[in-house]
Parts: C-alpha cells; sequence; structure tokens
C-alpha cells in the first residue's frame, strides 16, 4: 500500500518541480541582452512644439495652435543589417506632449548586437486593444481619454487645437483610430537611421533620438489644407489617409547614441 | 462506497497515473476555491445558476468570480448618481429593474443637463450570454460596456479619469473596493470588474415560459398560448432564437427606406453591407421593455406585430427572412395569429425579477 501512495505523491511533488526548473531554463537561455532608449521630441516644422497658444504656420501659410498631442508607439522592433529582426514584445507607450515623462521610455531585453533599422506601430494592435479589459492598466488604461467607449478600442492618435486663419477660427480635431477594413488606421512607421547604427550591448543604454513633425499629420502621400482638414471622430476615409500621412513622414531619427 | 472503489483503483497497476492526476488536480481546486471564496459566497449573488433551457454562458466567471461583496459594491456603482458629470444619472435612472431595465415611457432617455440619448434604452438581463453589447454591437465585453454609457455626452458625460478620482475621494468607496480587491487605488479593473458583478447578475430565467419549457409547477400553458408559441416558432424563430430569443445577430427589420439618422451596424463596421443594420434584441419580459426599436419608435407590441405584418419597407440591406418568395415584404400575420403571438408573449415576463429587491435600488 505504501509505495503505491508513495509514488503519486512523487509525481505531483516532481511535477510541480519540472515547473519551476524549466523556468529557471528559459532565464539561464536567453541571449545577452541589453536596454535601448527611445527618446520623443514633438516639434511644428523645426520648432519645437507647444501647449501654450503658440501659433504654428503649416507651408501654404495657414496658422494653428495645439492644444492636445497623443499618440501610442508600440510593437517595436529592431532590425539588423542581414534583415534579421527582435520584435520587442508588450511595448505600449502613449506619449503625450504635455507630459515630458512619456516622451522617454526605455525597452529591455533587446537581444545584443548592431542594429540598423527601427520600425513601430503608431497605435495599438487589435488583439491588445480588443482584449481582456481587466488588463487595460498604464499607458493602456482607458482612463487615459484614448479610448472610444462605443467601439472598443483606443484612438491611435489625437491632435486637438485651433485653426486660427480660418475665419471664424475652426476647431481642429484630429482622433484617428480604428483596426477594422475597410478603415483600419494600424500603420507602422519605420525611419530611417540614415546609416548610424545601434549598438546594443549588455551593461550600456543607447538611445534613439525621434523627432514627431506635426506637420505631416497634414502633409504626406495626401496632402491637407488646414481649413478643409476634416474633424476625424471615427474610422473613415479620410482617417486612414491621415493615418498614411503620419507613418510616412512624421517620425524621424534625428540621431543615434551609443550610451 | 467511495472509500472501496479508491481502494480498489490502488491496487491496479496503472492506476497511479489516474490518482495522480486526480490529486493534482485537487490541489488546484482547492486552491483557486481558497483564492476566490467562490463556493461560500456564491449563493448569496443572484443569477450564477446556468438556467436548464439557456444555451452555454459566453462569460468567463472564473475572470470576475461573484461574490457577495463585489455585487454589493457593483450595485452601489449601478444606482450611484455621483458618477455623472452633474452628479443627476445614475446607470439604475435609464435602467429600471420592474422594466428589466429599460427604461419605460422615454424614446430616448434623458441624460446629463436633459439631453436625449441616441438611442433607446435597451433592457438589461442575460448579459452573460451576450458576446457584443449596443444595438451595433460595438462593445466587446461586459466590463468595457459601462464605459459608453459612462463617458456618452448624451449619458453620464463623465471622462472615466474623472469618475475614478471621485470613487477615490469617497471614504465609503475606498473602504469598499479595498475590502473586495485589496488596498491600492480604485483605477479603471477594479471599477469595471465590480460594476460587471452587479450587470452580469442580472438573471432572467424563471418567467412561465421557462417553467413551461422546463415542465415546472406554474408553467401550464392555455391553447391559446400555446398556439402562439407554435406561431412564434414557424414566423419570428429564425431570429428571435433559443431561449434567449436572440439569436445575436445584426439585421435589417425593414424599419426605413435609408438609414441617415442612424446606420446602425455600419456605424462600427464602416461596411455599406451593414447600414440599418441592428442587435436583434432577447424578447425577455418584452411585454415590460416598451417602446420598442433602437429608436423606441414603438410604443405597443400590437404596433410591433403590426409593422412586421405590413409595414416592412424595402433597402438593399433588408434582411432576406423579410422577403417571400412571392416578393411580398415582412411577415404575414393573420388577426388570430397576432392575438395568439401577444398572449404568447406576455408569457416571457418574468415576474421574479422584475421584482427582486436585491435588483433594485439600495435603500
Amino acid at each position: 500500500m505504501k509505495k503505491y501512495l508513495l509514488l503519486p505523491f512523487l509525481l505531483v511533488v516532481f511535477g510541480a518541480a519540472g515547473v519551476l526548473n524549466s523556468c529557471k531554463k528559459d532565464a539561464d537561455s536567453q541571449p545577452t541582452v541589453g536596454t535601448v532608449s527611445l527618446e520623443l521630441a514633438n516639434m511644428v516644422g523645426t520648432q519645437p512644439l507647444a501647449l501654450d497658444g503658440t501659433a504654428y504656420s503649416t507651408a501654404s501659410g495657414e496658422t494653428f495652435t495645439v492644444s492636445t498631442l497623443k499618440y501610442y508607439i508600440s510593437n517595436i522592433t529592431f532590425a539588423k543589417a542581414d534583415g534579421s529582426t527582435y520584435a520587442a514584445p508588450g511595448e505600449y507607450h502613449l506619449i503625450d506632449a504635455s507630459k515630458s515623462a512619456s516622451t522617454n521610455f526605455t525597452v529591455s531585453k533587446v537581444p545584443t548586437g548592431d542594429y540598423t533599422g527601427v520600425s513601430f506601430v503608431v497605435g495599438v494592435d487589435s488583439t491588445t486593444t480588443k482584449g481582456d479589459p481587466l488588463a487595460l492598466s498604464g499607458d493602456l488604461n482607458p482612463a487615459n481619454a484614448m479610448y472610444w467607449a462605443w467601439a472598443t478600442g483606443h484612438i491611435f492618435l489625437k491632435l486637438e487645437g485651433t485653426v486660427t486663419s480660418a475665419s471664424p477660427n475652426k476647431a481642429l480635431v484630429c482622433h484617428i483610430g480604428g483596426y477594422r477594413q475597410p478603415y483600419s488606421a494600424l500603420v507602422t512607421a519605420a525611419p530611417s537611421f540614415k546609416g548610424s547604427t545601434l549598438q546594443v550591448r549588455s551593461g550600456t543604454t543607447p538611445k534613439i533620438r525621434l523627432s514627431a513633425d506635426v506637420l505631416k499629420i497634414f502633409d504626406g502621400p495626401t496632402r491637407f489644407t488646414l481649413s478643409s482638414f476634416p474633424t476625424t471622430m471615427m474610422p473613415s476615409a479620410a482617417s486612414v489617409q491621415v493615418a498614411q500621412n503620419y507613418a510616412a513622414g512624421m517620425f524621424a531619427v534625428a540621431g543615434v547614441q551609443a550610451n | 462506497m467511495r472509500a472501496t472503489h479508491l481502494l480498489r483503483t490502488l491496487r491496479q497497476p496503472l492506476a497511479h497515473w489516474r490518482l495522480a492526476a486526480l490529486l493534482a488536480l485537487g490541489g488546484v481546486v482547492v486552491a483557486s476555491a481558497s483564492c476566490s471564496k467562490v463556493a461560500s459566497l456564491e449563493l448569496a449573488v443572484p443569477g450564477t445558476e446556468q438556467p436548464a433551457n439557456f444555451p452555454a454562458m459566453v462569460y468567463n466567471l472564473a475572470k470576475n468570480p461573484p461574490s457577495a461583496a463585489a455585487f454589493e459594491l457593483g450595485k452601489a456603482l449601478f444606482y450611484d448618481k455621483r458618477l455623472s458629470h452633474d452628479g443627476t444619472v445614475s446607470c439604475g435612472s435609464c435602467h429600471q429593474v420592474a422594466a428589466a431595465f429599460a427604461q419605460p415611457g422615454f424614446r430616448f432617455s434623458p441624460g446629463v443637463g436633459g439631453r436625449p440619448g441616441a438611442r433607446n434604452a435597451p433592457a438589461l438581463q442575460n448579459l452573460r450570454w451576450r458576446r457584443s453589447f449596443m444595438a451595433d454591437g460595438g462593445v466587446l465585453g461586459l466590463e468595457l460596456q459601462a464605459l459608453a454609457p459612462l463617458t456618452d455626452a448624451h449619458e453620464m458625460s463623465m471622462p472615466l479619469a474623472d469618475a475614478l478620482a471621485r470613487l477615490n475621494a469617497d471614504t465609503n468607496y475606498q473602504q469598499h473596493f479595498a475590502a473586495v480587491y485589496g488596498p491600492g487605488k480604485i483605477d479603471t479593473p477594479q471599477f469595471l470588474r465590480a460594476l460587471a458583478q452587479f450587470t452580469a447578475s442580472l438573471t432572467s430565467a424563471n418567467s412561465r415560459y421557462d417553467k413551461y419549457v422546463r415542465h415546472e409547477a406554474g408553467g401550464e400553458f392555455t391553447a391559446q398560448e400555446v398556439s402562439g408559441l407554435a406561431v412564434f416558432k414557424a414566423k419570428c424563430g429564425g431570429c428571435h432564437a433559443t431561449d434567449l430569443f436572440t439569436d445575436e445577430s445584426f439585421r435589417n427589420n425593414g424599419l426605413d427606406r435609408t438609414f441617415a439618422r442612424d446606420s446602425g451596424r455600419a456605424h462600427i463596421t464602416s461596411w455599406p453591407t451593414d447600414r440599418g443594420r441592428f442587435r436583434v434584441p432577447s424578447l425577455r419580459n418584452v411585454a415590460a421593455t416598451g417602446p420598442y426599436m433602437h429608436d423606441g419608435r414603438f410604443a405597443t407590441l400590437a404596433q410591433v406585430l403590426a409593422h412586421y405584418n405590413h409595414g416592412v419597407q424595402p433597402s438593399a440591406t433588408l434582411d432576406p427572412l423579410l422577403r417571400q418568395p412571392d416578393g411580398q415584404l415582412g411577415i404575414t400575420l393573420t388577426a388570430q395569429e397576432q392575438a395568439g403571438l401577444l398572449t404568447f408573449l406576455n408569457t416571457l415576463t418574468d415576474q421574479a425579477f422584475l421584482t427582486d429587491n436585491r435588483l433594485g435600488p439600495p435603500h
């Protein structure tokens, strides 16, 4: 009898030990990793963005002010010269021009090596945005006012302000989101390193300095005048055009620093 | 009996594996029960059982295990007007228990400042069996559903961050949330989880119809009700399917020819083929949930039947079930059939649910 009782007991104990052991093994088998810092400078053309009522001009001479600029950067992928990539899991960062701390963040556990490019989704992938609401905390928290309660999903980019060259002044309301065809606004930006190399080593924190130019939201594959720039608060053909604009040209690499 | 069986099992050569699995499973069950305390508290929360005549529950109870304390917290939130911008509207203002949590007398319920909403307030019942929410299916989870009326400018007009700030500033809520979810700030997950404890509990499964199909006492049908049920199954059951009385699909039931005011499902999907489609509503407690349709245009069930009989309007997205082979639109219903249907629909009224004090406003 005794030995029959002992066997299942041992099976359970070893089963549990096996689970613990496999976790440990995973950690051991990780390649050497480093941390990458990303820094965003929100700009309007060559001027730093201020939310204090400063009026900015477009190339065609229209003027506007900005009161809100917020956007998500997620699914960050680093590429090497040989074409191989590393996609950093679980990175969702809300950049809010009114919160300077939000414009700096780090991506840890990037395998060491020399990277020649970076890409990221401007927005939140559909799996996460539709996922378990009880996990929506931190930058993904619907309380950050970057969320469409009526259509379950995050707003990817929010630009608000006033077109001051319009008479009377016109509200600038640009809320871009939506992950469903035909009007999916999920876009990827891949600003060029322009020949620089991001050297990821354990023990150092290289930095990618990015600039984000608000003017490129209006001007890219589709050129909008501010007087006719559509008010967008739901997915539409225009919101996809705006998303394609900011994917194409809003983000530029201002520098890659070794440490 | 069990002990002898166990002994016999132990004597069998290959039985250790089964026993090991059993022991391991037992461990898991004990662990999860001690974490959530479901077993001891479940009975105190209304509507946790799976009615025998319902399809399988969609909602994952394990993710938000019912507890009496969380249910009471959710109920307090549901009936708290301070969760609206100007403190005049609670969830319970437009969702009243006596009307299966619809609002009688209003096509469009007034939100803050008396602003009318865009659609008729729907009944809230059996939400644990729903895959999506709202007449257009835009909301994909029961917890998330609360965010729509909370933040809509025509309803409670309350930014989520402001609602959380009000809760965090309230000593009672601080204590109540801490007792249920542990110490710390009240954040989105705790808030939505607590509200869903209440909304998920709203289960209506004890109408006379339920007792009739479950062969329970009090489930007697008159001859007219029996024939009304037969007409219903033949002519309405294509959309109002299962004992939830909806197939959860989105259909254009011919209310209008154009959809400029409310495009329904197309508002979410942007597909022209979804214009004018709205969720097929459940008909449970239908006698108590008027006015009817997404815009509350029909005050009575007789008007609804008249619409299907001779009021259906053509459009590109009209549901195929409302196009008869001879090209006629709608569902032909004789006066006798309509009378039978009306008596049958009244059997879907669940008085125990409509008068359940546990679900009404706290005193």
